[in-house]
């Protein structure tokens, strides 16, 4: 292996910022859901209930992540936003609810916590460009 | 720039460490990673998608929304076969899931090099992941250094294929937004492609 092959991954040492923050939060939601979707016998309630919690707090965390954002990592993150917020809406649906429907309520979750995890790495992705593009000081 | 890439391994613990490369290679602010997968093909031709999802019909979803991935990863020929269900992929005689190069796509001879054929033969493991990238040298100098070999298709090019109509495109869906390996191994999907 010449010494060009050798990519030297960075210690995971830097400080975590506000967006990554958000990011684990919005990538624990889609976790913890996509975990109970999986459970032999499927999810039930309590688990909705947690994930309801955890649908909350993801919305706190990328609001709070907004504020010092570049205008395309803003769009990413407000779009990320509005699916969290559905994921909240179907959650709550789904307390409501019993059968096929609160199982259609975990799908909806599900899907709409998986797109706002990515609308949230597009944030990050547009961030990480942008800084790319800038001149070393 | 906005990639789809495949690595294919001999084996799947090195599969295992490619996606753990790869995440790293994200949290160290060189790529990021918007979801990945880890597939393999077994001894006996069988695909086989990690998912955690133990519903019979969800589970073949995941294995067919992820099939129509590796199918446009070998160009449009590649997503049609792979949009059949992904019954074209492995039912070749051979299980292997050789699909046709695009050559004749590509703007240039780089971009031909980078867009050939995706194969994984039985036995083989590959990594799938949806990346944004700076560069392309990171990730194939990982995965090369892994002993894998990398195919990458731009996620615009695959926006041009003909067969995914009134934008929809299912990849996203079925890649895990965060490093997940099974706990248990062979995972608990199998697909008889």
């Amino acid at each position: 292996m010449g010494k060009h092959e050798n990519i030297k991954i960075k210690e995971s040492t830097k400080v975590k910022d506000a967006l990554d923050h958000a990011r684990e939060t919005a990538q624990e939601l889609h976790g913890a859901i996509s975990d109970a979707a999986a459970k032999s016998g499927g999810a039930v309630k309590a688990d909705l209930e947690a994930i309801s919690q955890k649908a909350k707090a993801a919305v706190e965390s990328v609001k709070a992540s907004v504020g010092a954002q570049q205008e395309a990592t803003k769009k990413h993150l407000t779009e990320a936003v509005t699916y969290l917020e559905a994921a909240q809406k179907h959650a709550a649906e789904g307390l409501k609810s019993s059968g096929q429907v609160f199982q259609t309520s975990i799908r909806q979750t599900l899907a709409d916590a998986r797109a706002s995890v990515q609308k949230i790495s597009e944030a990050i992705a547009a961030k990480r460009s942008a800084q790319s593009k800038k001149p070393p000081k | 720039m906005r990639n789809y890439i495949a690595a294919v391994f001999d084996n799947s613990s090195e599969a295992y460490e490619a996606l753990h490369k790869l995440w790293q290679l994200d949290h160290a602010e060189e790529i990021t990673v918007h979801g990945a997968a880890v597939v393999h093909r077994d001894n006996l031709g069988q695909f086989q998608v990690d998912t955690k999802e133990t519903h019979p019909a969800l589970a073949t979803a995941v294995g067919v929304g992820v099939g129509a991935l590796l199918g446009a990863l070998a160009g449009p020929a590649g997503a049609a076969i792979g949009a059949a269900g992904g019954a074209g992929i492995g039912a070749a005689a051979g299980g292997v899931t050789g699909l046709a190069v695009d050559a004749g796509r590509a703007d240039t001879r780089h971009e031909a090099a980078a867009q050939t054929a995706f194969v994984l033969e039985d036995g083989q493991s590959a990594v799938i992941a949806d990346v944004s990238e700076e560069w392309t040298q990171p990730i194939d100098t990982l995965m090369r250094g892994l002993g894998g070999v990398v195919y990458r298709r731009a996620k615009s090019d695959l926006e041009d294929d003909v067969w995914y109509e009134d934008g929809y495109y299912p990849y996203d869906y079925y890649l895990y937004p965060y490093e997940y390996i099974p706990s248990r191994y062979p995972p608990s999907s199998y697909y008889g492609w």
